[in-house]
């Protein structure tokens, strides 16, 4: 059995951290920017990422902020699981307005028009070497994650950071949690479809 | 040459996708690679193009790029020189 | 458990069947042409794409590969409440459906074939393929599902096409990976699939052996290889270590092989790393180009045809080594016993996978 230690959401207009809502968005100031003082990320190479990247480098660090022992792992314990609807389609769209309206493709966006460029900037930043893996479907889908964490731990990683992060113009729907063999935190629930839909509403 | 720097700075921003950046984070002297900016080698392409779009400027040879492209002030002197 | 892999089918321009395009490989012909004025500013592109009278859908590949794959296995397996479908793909169909062109083709294709299960669609860049058949084999190993067929498709897009003119990562003819002289890729499209199965009987022709299979990021650049080959190295490691086999069990290497300068060199460090790089290897993007989400299956299934006929694919476009660390790049056609295969793949991102493949 594993378990979900810690859990966070990120929307246009909140960040709740285990289910309590953080941060509201209300201020004059550039949401991410809000979010990107608050955690105190400090990483120059995030101005340049797209939208999911950068909700998927917060996502991480909150991850991290909450639950002490996922530094501790060495570095290629760690999965990334992510999955979303739209794919890359919040970044595709402005690339093909990059050649379509302003003149030429623009290459700085065309390299974000991936969906699982949010993995690589998560592992260059943790320099986490890990298994990633990125699925795309319709709908959130808890049972992908609960298969497919307990396939990795233990035989290819010994935890999951996993994330349904979707970005639609410029609108945003992000839940991340993070996935162990044992309960290391006092919330820790067991990694089940019926949890995960559960706090996903939460 | 100062309007011609402040364009610059705006136009980095908005072809980087810079979005959390303002003009004012960067410094005329400042190296826009390697330095607090992070830019690197897909950038420099960007900023080819940036050249090409806006200032009718072809660059083609990547070592001459790299030497444009160390910061503002040697951008807005090359863009001068060659207008 | 032994998990069998067979029923590999490929629709590509140079044929509509495995056989087909292993034949074409036999007189090592490339599907390349010059498209006159379809990059972007009406530039001159060389690729690898359908001709225009043989022009068909994105759906229509996928049909047709699938109808391919279903003439191969004995009963209703698709539409079987134990099969599961896996999807691998950079874009899907998104010329028809922009936002969502993966999604949705999915549940498109549930509908139409009358699946049982929701298709899983892999959307990892290049290692898309290999990783869809890595995780089709996990899913088997605990009983989730018996048989997986995965299937991959991309096709050459105005977008697609323009980004990679914008990284100047297209060569204006054929593509030379490993060569020194190589100067970037070709772009591609095709669709190809695999079936894996616990259950031999399923197979009409004699199946292969799925051994393991891992994935690792290389933690670096999201759009440049690492110069060290780190994530190659350490997938490659893992995937050795859970096979339980050994580098000398490996009688070739279906590499990545792109013929981007970094690319290349960046697998020859990998290679030299892990004490492989006397193994015969091959790049098949000067037959197929790059197609990316369909390129893992691709060449996996033309790699199990030559493990099935033993005879080793030249790498076509290679003339004079090129990388800074030797490679064993196949020259000519030749003939080998073949027991066993590595295929890595390695995409923007910083992803790494790889997979190994035995004969029964």
């Amino acid at each position: 059995m594993n378990f979900i230690t810690t859990y966070c959401h990120i929307s246009e207009d909140h960040c709740a951290v285990n289910g309590e809502v953080l941060l509201t968005n209300e201020s004059e100031n550039s949401w991410i920017r809000t979010l990107y003082d608050h955690f105190k990320i400090d990483y120059s190479k995030f101005h340049k990422m797209d939208l999911m990247s950068k909700i998927g480098v917060i996502g991480s660090e909150i991850l991290k902020s909450q639950n002490g022992k996922i530094v501790d792992y060495d570095d290629d314990e760690i999965a990334l699981v992510f999955a979303n609807k739209n794919s890359s389609a919040n970044t595709d769209v402005k690339f093909q307005q990059s050649f379509k309206e302003n003149g030429s493709p623009s290459p700085a966006l065309f390299v974000y028009t991936l969906p699982n460029i949010v993995l690589g900037e998560i592992a260059i930043k943790n320099k986490w070497y890990g298994e990633n893996i990125f699925v795309v479907s319709e709908n959130f889908d808890p049972e992908f994650y609960e298969n497919y964490c307990n396939i990795l731990i233990p035989s290819k990683a010994m935890a999951c950071a996993c994330g349904w992060v979707n970005v639609l113009n410029d609108s945003i729907e992000a839940f991340f949690f993070f996935v162990e063999k044992e309960a290391s935190t006092e919330d820790s629930l067991p990694l089940t479809s019926n949890n995960l839909l559960n706090l996903r509403k939460a | 040459m100062e309007e011609l720097k402040k364009n610059l700075k705006e136009q980095i921003i908005e072809r980087l996708n810079l979005e959390d950046v303002q003009p004012a984070d960067i410094n005329d002297n400042d190296p826009l690679f390697g330095g607090d900016l992070a830019l690197d080698s897909i950038d420099a392409l960007e900023l080819i193009v940036l050249f090409e779009n806006y200032y009718g400027l072809k660059i083609t040879d990547p070592e001459k790029g790299k030497k444009v492209f160390e910061s503002i002030n040697t951008m807005a002197d090359y863009i001068s020189k060659n207008n | 458990m032994r998990i069998y892999i067979g029923a590999e089918n490929i629709i590509s321009p140079l044929g509509k069947s495995a056989d087909d395009n292993f034949h074409a490989l036999k007189t090592n012909t490339s599907a390349g042409k010059y498209f006159e004025g379809l990059g972007f500013n009406d530039e001159t592109v060389f690729l690898m794409k359908f001709d225009q009278k043989d022009k068909t859908s994105f759906s229509q590949l996928v049909d047709d590969c699938l109808s391919g794959i279903s003439g191969k296995l004995s009963g209703k397996l698709l539409s079987s409440e134990k099969t599961l479908l896996i999807f691998s793909t950079t874009k899907g169909n998104f010329e028809s459906n922009f936002t969502n062109g993966i999604a949705s083709f999915c549940s498109d294709l549930k509908e139409k074939y009358e699946l049982k299960n929701d298709p899983l669609a892999v959307s990892n860049a290049c290692i898309s393929g290999v990783l869809a058949i890595n995780v089709a084999a996990d899913y088997i190993k605990p009983g989730l599902y018996e048989n997986v067929v995965v299937i991959g498709c991309d096709v050459v897009s105005e977008f697609v096409l323009y980004g990679f003119q914008s990284l100047f990562a297209l060569s204006d003819d054929v593509c030379r990976p490993f060569d020194e002289d190589r100067k970037g890729i070709n772009l591609g499209e095709a669709c190809a699939a695999v079936v894996l199965s616990k259950n031999v009987e399923i197979f009409k022709e004699q199946p292969l052996i799925y051994v393991s299979g891992s994935s690792s990021n290389d933690a670096n650049h999201i759009s440049g290889p690492s110069r060290t080959g780190e994530g190659l190295y350490r997938s490659v490691v893992k995937t050795l270590k859970l096979s339980g086999l050994s580098a000398k069990d490996i009688d070739f290497i279906s590499g990545h092989g792109t013929a981007t300068v970094f690319n290349d060199e960046m697998e020859s460090i990998a290679f030299d790393r892990l004490k492989m790089n006397h193994i015969p290897i091959n790049s098949l993007k000067a037959y197929f180009g790059h197609t990316l989400g369909a390129a893992g299956l691709v060449e996996t299934a033309i790699s199990m045809q030559s493990l099935r006929n033993n005879l080793l694919i030249k790498s076509l476009g290679f003339e004079n080594q090129g990388t800074s660390k030797q490679l064993n790049v196949i020259e000519e056609n030749s003939e080998k016993e073949i027991a066993a295969f590595l295929k890595t793949a390695s995409g923007f991102g910083g992803c790494n996978a790889s997979l190994i493949i035995k004969r029964a």
